[in-house]
């Protein structure tokens, strides 16, 4: 079952690295690196899955010998990484509609000023 | 105690103004150069200039008014040709006379490699100071002259270094003081199989260093007007006009260094004999012959002439010093 | 509680430039306010840098310091963690340090430009993320630090968003840049799956010994996820372009300080990670790339028009050097790695502000259209020359004294091993040097000499606070370049030590790292160089040839009587023709070294094509062959 994590996380990967390379339109790029991001988060979680474990959350009585949780670093490591996909999102639209405004295209063929 | 290191500043003095140092140097390159200039012109079978010429130009020079060009910037202008020939003077100190070297443990080939450069830098400095087309392409000739000489003379450099840390049993050798040691013992470099490419690639490498014919695209008279030196006049030409002189006895000396270390007598003075000779010997050879027979080449052509042939040589010269020939 | 005590330094240094960056936000607006404060902070986490330089590099102490006062449960290390030795301190120093004389510079730099108070914020932020990398001991804690400062070079990078090329290049950056933080997020998940821990110690001790195919998957996403950060090749066109259209004041950080940081990550991941660079076919991929990127990006600044185009590609042939040196794996290697490493810092950050300062001055930094400026800016041109002349390795300067240690390094290194290979890499390195050279010349004179044009006849000297950053930066060259000796036994040699000594590293943290080797360390050279004699001979030498040459009539005679020039006589030489402008310089000054290889230069040309596509192509081939590579020879 979690091997399908994995390939599905792989998958993804490179998908959106698919999508950067070969799409000619900024705004694709940008849905290229939120795939790829994607594709992470879902290999962190599946690196702390245990099977049949619970959710993480510690509360005093309810913990008895025969429950255990699934791993709960990757879930912090997911969050962080969500946070940081955010970023990558805002960062980069943010610079897609800057680019727009002074290039007054998104082909990403038409903006290479810097180059040589 | 304080006699001891009074004499021995005074020694270290003695060496830096008379000998190796400026003095000779002096007497030396103007020497050379004016044996060069008599033979290229016995070659052509002209009569020539007295044999004494470049020390009469040097005086007269040295009297000139120097111009300043209203545009040019003054202290790079007046200072550069100054370190180009301190520097000058300052590898003719390292350069080991045999078995006699005034300054031992200062410097090794990659440094003096590197010091061969800044006099060629402070004349593309003062240069680039005027502000003159001319010598702005006159400089961009230079540099690529540089670039092309490069090449060849570290590997040379290399596969000498490889030869006698091999035979020290050292490995490496980077120190002229003990290449010389090692060839006051062995006998020469240039009698090993390995050494005798690297020799030829060196005396080539020469002419290319020194800016003589027929690699001298960035002087260039009939073309860029001396190039470099189109603006100076006076007092700092005369320093060009001196430190282009002591150039050549600098590369003549190193080759003697590096591949016929092996005829020193042990007598200073003799020695210093001996490798003046030999300096002489080989700027006939190596400069004014050529000199002699050649036509300038294009900037292109001296560049594709050393990366390929030259530095062939150099290369079979390397490989052959890795396998231990 | 003592917080005096210096165990807790390195959290400081790290904490006040965030502190920092978070007060400019809530209260900068005032100038006097911003400026202090910023100031107040980097000065701190130079201060705090200092303080550790006698524990850590000269009786080798390694601080380790648990975030919350945690500690190792259960065998393993979990919770946040610094780590500082003395490879750590060596990056922390040189980093405060340049972020600091950079912070000085940008006071009057930036004081034309509007939003001030975000740019001091992301400034230090950038500062701050480089700082928590080099000092951490957690790697996830380094990838948190790693997004925060490719984050902050990105938004500066098009800080000046009007600047022509700036969004471009900063959209490029984060593209490639997002790629490369990925790999490394995706690397150090797989590193946890196996090993179950974050901490690097730990990890160093685990992973050596237990290499399988998912670890080796995670080495080559590790290093490729560096190399992006240190814009090795092929990430170099990315680094062109940042440098390029950043602020000069960040450009220094950028080259000075992020391309370090991934240097400093591949240290880290290939001598304490995973160990293996014992390995033949390792050291043989860092020298390969290191060379390749040393003379590619060479070549490529030989034909920019551009100044700090032409500079950053510089800073990635200058990283080449000390990729090559640091993958030779012997210690004179790295110790002369780590000391060109620094010196790459001093003068490339004197060029960049030198470039900074003539385009405060100018507002162009084109090649083809400034010149003669030497006049106008004598102080801007003898500092540049300092630099130009340290990193083309001209002696007594620093960048002589590094690169002639990786020479003999690389030689040494070809000696011992017997591979005739290392020999072709000490010739790269000498030629790319004269190359360096070259393209500096072509600088100076397309510059700072030459003639000036007509519209910058009003130019003058900037102003005092950029020359003081200048002059700081330039007096550490000339200083570090003067006593070698002394920077090596001091800076580099405990910091290569450190490398050579894993298990002390481990140790620190309180695992037991005696099983792991320490390497045996010598840092003998064969080759002698003693600049200060050196120098002062040549001061005799020169001392008495100016003597001799006033003695000689030697009638200087001004061009200026009255400011007017009088006579034609002390115009320029024009054969005759009009004197119309002829500025020499800027793209075929080399015409001649140019011609011969034209079809290079043609194909490089066409392969740095701009397209972001490209260039995230190339990011995924290499990660590609990486991955190939170390699956195979491992």
């Amino acid at each position: 079952m979690i091997t399908f994590n994995y390939i599905a996380s792989f998958f993804l990967i490179a998908l959106g690295l698919y999508c950067i390379v070969t799409k000619y339109n900024l705004m694709k790029t940008v849905i290229g690196l939120n795939i790829i991001d994607y594709g992470v988060n879902l290999l962190i979680i599946a690196v702390g899955y245990n099977h049949g474990g619970t959710a993480p959350i510690f509360t005093p009585g309810e913990l008895n010998p025969g429950s255990f949780f699934v791993d709960p670093i990757p879930q912090a490591l997911t969050l962080t990484s969500i946070v940081i996909g955010a970023c990558v999102s805002a960062m980069s639209l943010a610079l897609v509609i800057k680019l727009y405004e002074s290039y007054g295209t998104l082909d990403t063929r038409q903006i290479r000023r810097l180059r040589g | 105690m304080i006699t001891t290191i009074l004499l021995d500043a005074l020694q270290y003095l003695g060496y830096i103004l008379i000998f190796p140092g400026f003095l000779f140097c002096f007497l030396i390159g103007m020497l050379l150069c004016g044996i060069d200039r008599k033979l290229v012109a016995r070659m052509q079978k002209r009569v020539g200039p007295p044999i004494l010429q470049p020390f009469y130009d040097f005086f007269k020079l040295m009297g000139k008014e120097t111009i300043i060009p209203a545009q040019a910037n003054r202290t790079v202008f007046l200072v550069a040709p100054l370190f180009g020939l301190a520097a000058l003077v300052v590898i003719q100190m390292f350069i080991p006379i045999f078995s006699f070297s005034a300054f031992s443990g200062m410097a090794d080939i990659i440094v003096i490699l590197y010091l061969l450069l800044i006099p060629a830098l402070s004349a593309i400095m003062g240069a680039a100071a005027t502000g003159s087309p001319y010598a702005g392409v006159g400089l961009s000739r230079e540099m690529v002259v540089i670039i092309s000489c490069e090449l060849p003379l570290v590997m040379v450099l290399l596969a000498v270094a490889k030869t006698v840390g091999d035979a020290l049993g050292v490995g490496l050798c980077f120190s002229l003081s003990d290449i010389a040691a090692y060839q006051a013992v062995n006998g020469s470099l240039i009698t090993k199989l390995s050494m005798i490419p690297a020799a030829l690639a060196f005396m080539m490498v020469i002419p290319g260093e020194t800016g003589n014919h027929p690699f001298d695209a960035a002087e260039a008279e009939t073309e860029l007007c001396e190039g470099m030196l189109a603006e100076y006049s006076g007092a700092p030409l005369g320093v060009y006009k001196l430190s282009h002189a002591i150039k050549m006895l600098t590369l003549t000396s190193l080759f003697v260094a590096l591949f016929l270390g092996g005829l020193g007598t042990g007598i200073v003075i003799l020695d210093a004999i001996i490798m003046v000779v030999i300096c002489v010997v080989l700027t006939a050879v190596c400069i004014s012959l050529v000199h002699a027979i050649t036509a300038r080449l294009k900037i292109e052509q001296i560049f594709k002439y050393y990366w390929t042939v030259v530095s062939g040589l150099a290369l079979i010269s390397l490989v052959l010093a890795w396998y231990g020939l | 509680m003592n917080f005096f005590d210096y165990h807790h330094f390195p959290v400081y240094s790290i904490m006040v430039l965030f502190l920092g960056a978070f007060l400019i936000v809530l209260m900068g607006k005032n100038k006097t306010v911003r400026n202090i404060i910023a100031f107040a902070a980097m000065a701190c986490s130079v201060a705090c840098m200092l303080a550790l330089f006698k524990p850590v590099m000269l009786e080798g102490e390694i601080i380790s310091y648990w975030m919350g006062n945690r500690s190792i449960a259960g065998g393993y290390a979990i919770g946040i963690a610094l780590e500082v030795d003395a490879l750590g301190l060596f990056f922390g120093l040189l980093i405060s340090s340049v972020v600091f004389v950079a912070g000085l510079y940008s006071f009057q730099y930036m004081s034309h430009d509007d939003n001030q108070q975000q740019y001091y914020t992301l400034f230090l932020m950038l500062a701050g993320g480089v700082m928590g990398l080099v000092l951490s001991g957690d790697i996830f804690n380094m990838f948190i630090m790693i997004e925060i400062l490719t984050f902050a070079a990105v938004a500066l990078t098009a800080f000046r968003n009007q600047v022509y090329g700036a969004l471009e290049a900063a959209f490029k950056y984060l593209v490639v840049g997002s790629i490369g933080s990925t790999c490394i997020l995706v690397g150090i998940t797989i590193l946890y799956a196996q090993a179950h821990t974050l901490n690097f110690a730990q990890l160093s001790l685990l992973i050596p010994g237990n290499l399988n195919n998912a670890t080796k998957l995670a080495f080559a996403l590790l290093y490729i996820g560096f190399s992006t950060k240190a814009f090795l090749v092929p990430f170099h066109p990315l680094a062109a372009d940042a440098h390029g259209a950043a602020p000069a004041s960040v450009s220094v950080l950028i080259s000075g300080v992020l391309t370090k940081s991934g240097i400093y990550g591949i240290i880290r991941l290939t001598y304490f990670l995973f160990q293996t660079m014992g390995l033949g076919s390792m050291q043989f991929m860092l020298v390969f790339v290191g060379c390749v990127s040393m003379f590619v990006c060479v070549t490529m600044a030989l034909a920019q028009h551009d100044f700090k185009r032409l500079l950053a590609f510089h800073s990635i042939s200058q990283i080449g050097y000390v990729l090559t040196a640091v993958g030779l794996c012997t210690a004179l290697g790295i110790s002369s790695g780590l000391y060109h490493a620094m010196n790459h810092t001093l003068f490339k950050g004197l060029l960049f502000l030198a470039a900074g300062a003539v385009l405060h001055e100018t507002g162009t930094t084109d090649l083809g259209k400034l010149g003669g400026l030497s006049k106008k800016m004598p102080q801007t041109t003898i500092l540049f020359l300092i630099g130009a002349f340290s990193i083309s390795g001209v002696p007594p300067f620093n960048g002589f004294a590094s690169k002639w240690m990786i020479y003999q390094a690389t030689y040494q290194k070809a000696v011992e091993s017997g591979n005739i290979g290392f020999l072709l890499v000490t010739v790269i390195c000498l030629v790319t040097s004269i190359l360096t050279l070259a393209s500096f010349v072509k600088v100076s004179q397309s510059v700072f000499f030459g003639q000036l044009p007509k519209e910058y006849e009003n130019v003058k000297e900037v102003g005092l606070g950029m020359r003081f950053a200048m002059g700081l930066l330039a007096l550490a060259c000339i200083v570090s370049g003067l006593f070698p000796e002394l920077v090596t036994t001091y800076i580099t040699e405990p910091a290569a030590a450190a490398v050579f000594n894993v298990g002390n590293y481990i140790s620190a943290m309180g695992f037991d790292g005696s099983a792991v080797a320490a390497g045996t360390v010598s840092f003998e050279s064969v080759g002698v160089w003693t600049p200060v004699s050196w120098l002062l001979v040549l001061c005799i030498a020169l001392l008495a040839i100016t003597i001799v040459a006033l003695a000689g009539k030697y009638d200087r005679v001004s061009a200026h009587e009255g400011g007017e020039t009088v006579d034609t006589k002390y115009q320029l030489f024009y054969g005759g023709e009009e004197n119309v402008f002829s500025q020499v310089g800027g793209d075929d000054l080399f015409w001649g070294f140019k011609h011969n290889w034209k079809g290079y230069f043609n194909f490089m040309h066409d392969m740095h094509s701009g397209i972001v596509n490209d260039y995230a192509l190339w990011a995924v081939v290499a990660l590609a062959l990486a991955i190939v590579f170390t699956q195979i020879v491992l």
